[in-house]
């Protein structure tokens, strides 16, 4: 760049903008439009769309630009150790340990119904450097360290919650998300499940997390379906994409797939 | 701030009180950092790495997440640090995508930028925020990221140039030039108020 000043009467490397249509840009418009204030009186008429342009930019979310939260909830929720202010614990045991005894098995369940990002985690599918910060954040399995046998060194449990998981995601995605989540998500479910062609299958034999909390090693005897890791009591804050609590046998997704308490979008 | 409704100055005086919260795993804190930073970064995103938006944002808030506890600073500081995360990772995408879109857009002649014929008789008033993606992404890449960087992530003149490794009176000229050539390309549609 050539650092030369902002005054706005050059524009020597742009012949194209020779033509006198568009004056110079003044230092108190300019200004105006990048802070988005109103131009200043006397600004040029040209500079009017460019104002309009720019608030545009600034305009209010679109649903798509929104439509990742639950994914990066579901992150969070995994990463909470990691946020614990005291240190940063590698391993999920670490977490466990460094909370209070119900905060932590709060955060177990919550760890345990996570969503794709999890189901691609212990799955091994999710790439390298995902990987590592998964295993190091919710003990999925290393990146480079995978072994053919358990996914989990805690059991059926977390393996029946991710694949729970991942067909939620799946069916999410169909039926809400963007092209882009949908190739995720499936890709996803395909290498859990062994095969594109074998998802159907893995998906219908998938019991809901609830169902299956008798057997976990956790000794919840009833289902969790709303976790609570930091005291949130209101139902909305479920994770999984079900609006009900009562144990479904498949994932489905329900209307909206979004929780509902939310603060408003700002406009 | 008049007029910054994404992101810019919306948490404002609580920004403090919302980040710690979210640092002892208030979801409803998180959420509302998600919520106001989300928008803008994919606005970025979709310019800067249009191919791979979606993917870039979300492996970005994997990392905000994970670095979360060690985040000191105040609001400015927390979108410096979102959008130089968003950043490197788009940067780390586009090396890894050997195949880059052939014709950088400041190669492309004013005369051949496609101008949507149906587009120009839209009243700027309703000109999407998608339709003002599309138009800064026709400037050159430095001028349309310091325009994005000023005005989708509210990111003052200093803390652009050291995002993108330049000088501040670089940034400057950049977002003066791109501005100036805005108003040339909506001058040459025709539309005006």
């Amino acid at each position: 760049m050539t650092g030369d000043g902002v005054s706005g009467g050059d524009m020597p490397n742009l012949p194209w903008l020779g033509r006198p249509d568009v004056p110079p840009i003044g230092d108190a418009s300019w200004a105006a439009l990048l802070a988005g204030d109103d131009l200043p009186a006397g600004s040029p008429p040209e500079l009017r769309p460019v104002s309009e342009t720019l608030a545009a930019l600034r305009g209010g979310p679109a649903s798509d630009e929104l439509a990742g939260e639950a994914a990066a909830l579901a992150a969070f929720r995994a990463g909470l150790g990691v946020s614990s202010p005291a240190r940063r614990p590698r391993r999920r045991l670490a977490v466990l340990s460094s909370l209070p005894a119900r905060a932590a098995a709060a955060a177990t369940v919550a760890v345990l119904s996570l969503g794709g990002l999890a189901a691609a985690a212990f799955a091994g599918a999710l790439p390298s450097p995902l990987q590592t910060f998964a295993h190091t954040t919710f003990g999925a399995p290393a990146a480079a360290a995978r072994t053919g046998g358990s996914p989990s060194p805690s059991g059926p449990g977390p393996a029946g919650h991710a694949a729970y998981g991942l067909c939620t995601a799946w069916a999410h995605a169909k039926a809400h998300g963007t092209g882009t989540q949908k190739a995720v998500a499936f890709r996803n479910l395909a290498a859990a499940a062994g095969g594109a062609g074998r998802v159907g299958t893995y998906c219908a034999t998938v019991p809901h997390p609830g169902a299956a909390a008798s057997s976990q090693p956790h000794g919840h005897s009833t289902p969790i379906s709303h976790p609570t890791p930091h005291g949130h009591s209101k139902p909305t804050s479920n994770p999984t994409p079900h609006g009900h609590s009562t144990p479904a046998s498949h994932p489905t997704p329900h209307g909206s797939g979004k929780p509902t308490s939310k603060p408003a979008p700002n406009r | 701030m008049a007029g910054l409704q994404i992101l810019g100055a919306v948490i404002g005086d609580g920004f403090a009180a919302v980040l710690a919260a979210a640092k002892e795993g208030s979801e409803t804190a998180f959420s509302r950092l998600w919520r106001d930073g989300n928008p803008a970064l994919l606005r970025y995103l979709r310019v800067i790495a249009p191919d791979a938006a979606e993917d870039i944002a979300a492996d970005t808030w994997l990392q905000v997440v994970r670095g979360l506890a060690g985040f000191r600073g105040d609001e400015q500081a927390w979108r410096a640090w979102l959008f130089t995360t968003a950043r490197r990772r788009a940067i780390d995408e586009g090396r890894r995508r050997l195949r880059r879109p052939a014709a950088p857009l400041d190669k492309i002649p004013p005369a051949r930028v496609p101008v949507s014929r149906d587009a120009a008789e839209v009243a700027i008033e309703q000109l999407g925020t998608r339709s003002a993606l599309a138009l800064v992404a026709r400037l050159p890449p430095l001028q349309a990221e310091v325009i994005l960087l000023r005005v989708v992530a509210g990111l003052d003149t200093e803390t652009v140039a050291r995002l993108v490794g330049r000088s501040p009176g670089a940034v400057r000229v950049a977002a003066h030039r791109g501005l100036r050539r805005l108003a040339q390309v909506l001058a040459d549609r025709g539309v005006t108020l």
